[in-house]
């Protein structure tokens, strides 16, 4: 899976090339518009990842670029300016979704694999993690082949643990994932704790592993015991 | 009180008075006159008087005259031998009305005696002359003044439609958009260049209004950027496997500050945003069907504190409103009573036909109600309020001519929006 990450903050671009790197990702970086620019015309990626302000250019452009070369290449954009019609300006030329700076890695990483999923397989498939299986089309969850009845928060949840495997995520990337940014009051990362507390009972219960590692101080981490 | 209507109101007046002060002195000019030249054929008449007098010596009062011109009395005693004019009413000897009359007296000696000589001339011509000539006069002032008074209304409201016309396209002018104002061009100079000065300074304003604009939008990139790049950081920090639990600990307030920074750097774009009304889309919205949807995305919050939620319709509140701002008010609105409220206490959204409320159950308040709406006012000391909730709750009302109001009746707090 090859990603191109159009991001003039050279930081950034590099935080967000490590991060998907370790989750298996061929990332490639450009830092100004022209290098994008050249980019996707020589190569084909699967997912590019575009910040809309740019020192030489509008991120905008390259995305109308990239619909008319590429078309199947899913596209997200980051981005500082958080304006409702930058965002719908956003979805109408064609990218796929839009995230407001300073996002979570592991959201983005969540969203970029969402996003190859339902392109390589229109949503039709299953996640498979050891015992775990999730079935995306029918929101099925299955431990042990066993089926789990988990309420739409939990399912979310485990979706988003799936997604980030290994990785030591923070409660506030938590209650940002399950109840958007707006949620910003103390009592979000206490119902974090008792999501996390019916996940693991019920992960449990099945047969399966605990899987879910609390890390003092940060957050959470999703990982084989 | 419009400009035209002011000036002919002036004009009227001054017009009124002058006319009056004219009519006046005129008629006293005409009546001087008429008085002149009675007395003078008086003065003629005593001479003749005279000479008859002293030709003949004496004096009969046969000879008749039908206004009874001449009276002649016998005087004893002492006199004093003047000559005056004065105005005396005189019966009619026909019908029983008084004549107005012009009499002069003096005295004067008939075969040795002295006698006391009236001559009397008829006013009554003279008097309806003056009114003939008063009537006419105030007939012709008073059309004058009509017709000078509607030629000048009609002739200013001629002069002054460029101005109108330039001032009704000033009130339309939006400084948000991108259209130039287009005042109205005439043959006035004066109209002219304040058309001129006011195109100039609507373009300064939209200028302004644009690199402020831009401003706000690239201060909040070169914020955002490096948050985002500390919180990306942070976040490749923790997956090290190595971490003591102080480092964890640095950490973690690394990123809450780095969070909170954002937030409120958000928080406060957003408020600039609204003070330059940067929401310019207009949608005619049910803020009563609106608050009660917002209230479903907080279902979990609720469920979690425990809090009861009770619901009260009377009607809908329609407001036309930029649909975003009215998104952040109510969610404003409800975070504020779902944070300050407490476990197993009441939410309460009641709405009518001009009103929408808001009330929870929570402790009271520390400070004083008028500071409520104030920038980072914080009733709670917790790290996670930024004090800019209301702020903005209260930018937007003032914004959208919402008025705002708060109720406190223990342990209720109530936050009204009234259109």
């Amino acid at each position: 899976m090859k990603i191109l990450v159009v991001e003039d903050e050279k930081g950034l671009a590099e935080s967000i090339t490590d991060y998907l790197s370790r989750e298996g990702f061929i990332c490639e970086v450009a830092n100004t518009f022209w290098q994008a620019d050249e980019k996707i015309s020589l190569y084909q990626y699967d997912c590019t990842i575009v910040d809309l302000t740019l020192p030489d250019g509008n991120g905008f452009d390259i995305i109308q670029t990239l619909k008319k070369i590429a078309a199947a290449t899913g596209i997200i954009i980051i981005s500082a300016r958080n304006t409702l019609e930058d965002k719908l300006k956003g979805l109408e030329i064609g990218s796929d979704d839009y995230m407001t700076k300073p996002f979570h890695l592991s959201e983005l990483n969540a969203r970029v694999k969402s996003l190859i999923r339902r392109r390589n397989f229109g949503g039709n498939n299953d996640m498979t993690w050891k015992d775990i299986r999730v079935n995306l089309p029918s929101r099925k969850v299955f431990i042990q082949d066993i089926e789990t009845t988990l309420s739409k928060k939990e399912y979310d949840l485990l979706l988003y643990f799936l997604s980030n495997i290994d990785v030591a995520l923070t409660k506030e990337s938590i209650a940002e994932h399950l109840w958007g940014d707006n949620m910003d009051s103390a009592d979000s990362l206490d119902m974090v704790y008792s999501h996390i507390k019916n996940l693991r009972r019920k992960i449990v219960e099945k047969g399966g592993k605990d899987y879910i590692q609390s890390i003092y101080g940060i957050g959470y981490k999703f990982t084989a015991p | 009180m419009k400009l035209l209507e002011k000036a002919s109101r002036i004009y009227l007046l001054a017009s009124l008075l002058i006319y009056a002060a004219v009519g006046i002195a005129f008629f006293w000019i005409i009546k001087f006159m008429i008085y002149d030249e009675v007395e003078s054929r008086l003065m003629v008449e005593k001479q003749d008087f005279e000479a008859y007098v002293r030709s003949n010596d004496t004096w009969s009062n046969n000879s008749y005259f039908v206004e009874n011109k001449i009276e002649v009395v016998p005087v004893f005693g002492r006199f004093d031998n003047k000559v005056a004019f004065t105005d005396t009413l005189i019966s009619n000897r026909y019908d029983e009305t008084a004549d107005p009359f012009r009499q002069l007296t003096f005295y004067t000696l008939i075969g040795g005696s002295p006698y006391r000589v009236a001559i009397r001339k008829s006013m009554i011509e003279s008097y309806k002359l003056i009114e003939a000539i008063s009537a006419a006069m105030i007939a012709f002032l008073g059309l004058l003044l009509v017709s000078t008074f509607l030629f000048h209304r009609v002739l200013s409201g001629k002069l002054w439609k460029p101005f109108y016309d330039s001032l009704a396209k000033i009130k339309d002018f939006d400084w948000t958009k991108n259209k130039p104002l287009e005042t109205v061009r005439s043959e006035i100079t004066e109209f002219n260049e304040l058309g001129d000065v006011m195109e100039k300074m609507a373009s300064k304003m939209q200028h302004d209004y644009r690199s402020l604009r831009e401003f706000t939008e690239n201060a909040s990139h070169e914020i955002q950027t490096p948050l985002a790049l500390i919180n990306a950081r942070v976040e490749q920090f923790i997956q090290s496997k190595d971490l003591g639990e102080n480092h964890t600990y640095w950490i973690e307030e690394i990123y809450h500050a780095a969070r909170r920074m954002s937030r409120l750097n958000q928080g406060l774009l957003l408020l600039a945003k609204i003070e330059n009304q940067q929401f310019t889309e207009q949608e005619n919205l049910d803020l009563s069907e609106l608050a009660l949807n917002k209230l479903k995305d907080f279902e979990d919050i609720l469920q979690h504190k425990e809090i009861r939620v009770t619901l009260q319709s009377a009607g809908r509140l329609r407001k036309v409103m930029s649909p975003a701002l009215a998104d952040i008010l109510l969610t404003n609105l409800i975070n504020n009573a779902i944070r300050h409220n407490y476990t197993g206490g009441e939410l309460r959204l009641e709405s009518g036909v001009d009103f929408v409320q808001v009330s929870n159950t929570g402790n009271p308040l520390k400070s004083e109600p008028e500071r409520l709406f104030e920038r980072f006012k914080k009733e709670s000391t917790g790290a996670e309020s930024l004090g800019l909730g209301l702020a903005i709750v209260k930018e937007i009302c003032d914004n959208c001519e919402l008025r705002i109001s708060y109720r406190y009746e223990e342990p209720v707090h109530s936050i009204r929006i009234t259109v």
